[in-house]
């Protein structure tokens, strides 16, 4: 990525820099505490992993789906795909993973369909990559996420490691349907992203 | 909780009694029950002269210079003290806590001293006394404790005060607001008074039914009986904790005594 | 300042709003009750007091290390094609947005929920241009529309029941007037999916700025930032400078401690991390993304050496939701951006020591705050720190001033004490009644005490059995 020039207000930035350093001299420093551990059961085997993610996301509402295998996804996307009139599909879904249904807009489509870069055990989370395309993971009001067992991180920080080389332009961790108790203090779901979050975890690896 | 005595004591503890400028005039039957009390479990109890007030209300208004000036004070009149005993969390905290680094500057290290002997009185006996059944005298009662926010945060005092009831045979009532502050704050009560009573209704409304409230603050007390009594709740009675506790110790028949409700006249 | 009323009428409001919005109080004491549960679950289920050293070890090491790590973010972001501009103030702020709004023709703009755009005037400044503005977070949104500020940094709107917002929607989308929260969600879900749709400036905060990776974190439950930095085609990001952390790593044990602080969730329900605008490839995302830092008297509370440790907030409100004095009223008694605790600490070196009087005094200093606060800030003694300072310049009270130091002179002879006391027992003084100066306000609204028969010096003197 090439740079762009700096701001064109230089001069604020070095006043702003100029007073922080006033600011701090004479100060004693204090260094950085090191990593910081949370969730780490003694065996960090991917089935503890996954059940892990899945207890998580359920209990912020949202629903999974264990299959075996990729043929399995796609028969079970098949049946419930049934139910909707079309959908957005996400950029980097392979092809057994695309339903039969026409293919429409995220802005109208009933139903979005995502692959997920990983998820995080520790915290129930989606990583939803803006590679993917971005509008199909927040337009529709339902939205389904395939994820492989093997890319489930045990935590946060072990999925900021493994992705730091190679980040888009933006990711975002999608832990449950989306929510608000902003109307007298009473839950209520799908303002504005999607009202319900299906995560499809896939035990084997991909080919 | 525990009983941890921190070494032997020599048979007869010395305290000087710190009565506070509050209690002195407010709650002079509290601090006078306070007395037998610590004589009941075996403490030797003077009262040193020219002890007036510990500077927390300066302090806490941002008036360090006046406050220092009383912590000078006090230091000087308690500092061949053996142990300090305040019926006060809020007084015992000034001085356990800020005293040190209050008078550090002008200081010899007589206020560090001072304030590592420094304790409220349930604190005292049970933490340092090892003393938690004091007789069986409040059998029967219900009782809500307010805790005071320095006691509880300055002090750490939270489960002597509950013990020493407990062990004199007080139910001990939930009470959703039980650590929530009160609205005292010294002079926050009358420079906010709106505030102030609102914190005080919050603490009320949510009372339990319980035979008296307690608590070992004597602001606190007078906060809540005064609100108590605006509002003519007619709700139970505001009871000093030495009180309290020495109706736990003597066992006086029929409904524990008030030492000071600010009852409306 | 804050729906037009400032710090200096802060008891007033208070008053007021006590006397003649008593639903106000119970709305946020419900809410807050809630969200006190939820915290106080979210910390038990993990190591909390070893988190919070964390975090507090982390910001403060943030802050010594500031201007190195302030140029290390420039240089990551501007390594993502990200634009940096920087402010020194307010009005520096809002003109680098002028800026970018002009350079883009801008029209029509949504908002994420940000405090900071709301401490520098945002919305006013993009009205004043023309521009359209829409808050999207759902709280926003309805005190957007009833033209309020946010009572509360996380919860804008607790103070508002459930029949305040039927009525409210009721007379904006004619939703009937017992309409369930469901309904009145798909009403404004509906409006503000348009305004998504056809925005062409986004509008955030940020929570955190990784100087590392240069990434852009944002902590939500809705998916109306997600949506706002994805869909027009220019994102602005307005970041305080004590936002940073140094590391992505670090970002992960942020949202996490920051989410359970807040709302007692392990995790937002959805966080952004921005690394920059749409790439080659990419079939969506901004053209252009947008990173102002802001100081507007950051420097100034930094270069406090009692204060400064207030920089290490992260917004979560927890010290707002336990605050027994912020419970009796929300936020617009404050009269300002930030209320409660966090709000009278920041008020001295951000808006000035005499404009953010009596804030540091709307306390009693009970220490709840320090007991929650997921950095340690040490509130009740950063209170304390500005009491003192507003002392020194004179800005208490004379008759305070004046009794103080009587009381203070009395406490040093005993004798003259104990006669003060004797006197204050039987002077009639409660006949002064309120128009005593201090006492007076006791008297408003409690009983007056009553003295005991005999000071306990007396008692002490005839003999205690």
């Amino acid at each position: 990525m090439s740079a762009t020039e700096p701001g064109a207000d230089a001069g604020g930035k070095q006043r702003i820099l100029g007073r922080v350093r006033a600011a701090l001299s004479g100060r004693s420093t204090v260094d950085h505490p090191g990593p910081f551990e949370s969730w780490r059961p003694p065996d960090t085997t991917v089935q503890i992993a996954v059940d892990r993610f899945a207890a998580m996301l359920e209990a912020a509402g949202g629903e999974i789906v264990r299959l075996p295998d990729e043929a399995a996804a796609r028969d079970w996307l098949w049946g419930f795909s049934k139910d909707f009139t079309s959908a957005a599909l996400g950029e980097t879904l392979p092809e057994p993973l695309r339903p039969a249904l026409p293919i429409a807009a995220a802005d109208v489509a009933p139903l979005g369909i995502s692959r997920a870069r990983g998820a995080i055990a520790e915290t129930g989370s989606l990583l939803l990559d803006a590679r993917d395309g971005r509008r199909a993971q927040l337009l529709p009001p339902t939205h389904v996420v395939f994820v492989h067992a093997a890319d489930v991180h045990v935590t946060f920080r072990d999925a900021v490691i493994s992705m730091k080389g190679d980040l888009p332009s933006a990711l975002g961790l999608h832990s449950g349907p989306s929510k608000s108790a902003d109307i007298g203090h009473i839950m209520v779901k799908g303002v504005h992203g999607p009202g319900r979050l299906i995560a499809v975890v896939i035990e084997a690896s991909s080919p | 909780m525990s009983a941890t005595r921190p070494g032997p004591l020599r048979s007869r503890a010395s305290v000087a009694f710190f009565a506070t400028c509050l209690g002195d005039q407010f709650f002079a039957d509290a601090c006078a029950d306070a007395v037998r009390l610590l004589r009941h479990v075996g403490v030797d109890v003077h009262v040193p002269e020219g002890q007036t007030c510990c500077g927390q209300p300066a302090f806490n208004a941002g008036r360090r210079r006046e406050a220092e000036r009383m912590a000078r004070h006090t230091v000087d009149v308690f500092g061949n003290a053996e142990y300090v005993v305040l019926p006060s969390g809020s007084c015992a905290g000034m001085i356990r806590c800020f005293y040190p680094e209050l008078t550090h500057d002008s200081d010899d290290g007589a206020a560090a001293a001072l304030a590592e002997r420094t304790y409220e009185l349930s604190q005292f006996i049970v933490d340092v006394l090892g003393i938690e059944r004091l007789g069986t005298g409040l059998d029967g009662k219900s009782v809500a404790y307010h805790h005071s926010c320095h006691a509880l945060r300055e002090l750490g005092v939270r489960d002597a005060p509950l013990t020493l009831l407990r062990g004199c045979g007080a139910e001990v009532l939930p009470w959703i607001a039980a650590e929530e502050c009160c609205g005292f704050g010294g002079l926050f009560s009358a420079k906010l008074p709106e505030v102030s009573a609102g914190m005080a209704d919050r603490k009320l409304d949510t009372l339990p039914r319980a035979d008296f409230v307690t608590s070992s603050d004597a602001g606190c007390l007078l906060q809540l009986s005064g609100r108590s009594s605006r509002r003519r709740d007619g709700g139970p009675p505001f009871v000093h904790l030495a009180s309290a506790l020495w109706q736990g110790v003597r066992g006086v028949a029929g409904r524990v005594e008030a030492s000071a409700t600010g009852a409306s006249r | 300042m804050s729906g037009g009323t400032t710090p200096g009428r802060y008891r007033a409001e208070a008053a007021r709003t006590l006397a003649e919005r008593p639903s106000v109080r119970t709305a946020v004491t419900s809410a807050t009750d809630h969200s006190n549960v939820n915290r106080g679950r979210a910390y038990a289920t993990i190591d909390s007091e070893r988190w919070r050293d964390w975090a507090r070890d982390t910001k403060t090491h943030l802050l010594t290390h500031l201007d190195r790590y302030l140029e290390q973010a420039e240089a990551s972001l501007l390594r993502n094609g990200v634009r940096v501009h920087w402010a020194e103030t307010a009005a520096d702020a809002l003109t680098a947005l002028s800026g970018i709004v002009r350079e883009h023709e801008l029209k029509r703009a949504i908002k994420g929920k940000s405090m900071l755009t709301e401490e520098l005037g945002v919305n006013a400044h993009l009205e004043g241009l023309g521009v359209h503005v829409r808050e999207a977070d759902l709280g926003e949104y309805i005190v957007q529309m009833l033209g309020e500020p946010p009572t509360h940094i996380v919860g804008p709107a607790i103070h508002k029941s459930l029949a305040d917002c039927q009525r409210l929607f009721h007379e904006r989308f004619g939703t009937a007037l017992d309409a369930d929260p469901d309904t009145l969600a798909r009403a404004a879900r509906a409006v503000l999916r348009e305004e998504f749709l056809s925005a062409d400036l986004g509008i955030s905060g940020a929570n955190f700025l990784a100087a590392d990776t240069g990434t852009i974190a944002l902590i939500e439950n809705e998916g109306n930032i997600r949506l706002s930095t994805s869909l027009p085609r220019i994102h602005v990001a307005f970041v305080g400078i004590e936002k940073l952390v140094p590391r992505l790593e670090d970002v992960a044990g942020f949202v996490q401690l920051t989410t359970r602080a807040s709302t007692g969730q392990p995790i937002g329900n959805y966080v952004s991390l921005i690394q920059g605008p749409r790439r080659v490839g990419e079939i969506d995302g901004p053209d252009e993304v947008h990173v102002i830092f802001v100081d507007n008297g950051r420097t100034r509370l930094l270069a406090d050496e009692a204060a400064w440790e207030a920089l290490r907030c992260v917004r979560c409100g927890a010290c707002l939701n336990i605050c027994p004095v912020y419970r009796q009223t929300g936020g617009h008694a404050y009269g300002w951006t930030y209320g409660g605790p966090i709000g009278a600490i920041l008020a001295p070196a951000l808006l000035g020591l005499e404009e953010s009087m009596p804030l540091p005094f709307a306390s009693t200093l009970c220490g709840a705050c320090a007991d929650v606060c997921p950095v340690r800030i040490p509130i009740p003694d950063l209170l304390l720190h500005w009491r003192e300072r507003a002392v020194e310049a004179g800005l208490s009270s004379t008759s305070e001033a004046v009794g103080l130091s009587a009381f203070t002179k009395a406490a040093e002879h005993p004798a003259l004490f104990g006669a003060a006391g004797t006197l204050l027992r039987w002077l009639p003084w409660r006949a002064g009644g309120r128009a005593l100066p201090i006492l007076g306000g006791w008297l408003q609204e409690r009983s007056a005490p009553e003295p005991s028969a005999k000071s306990f010096r007396q008692l002490w003197k005839d003999g205690i059995e």
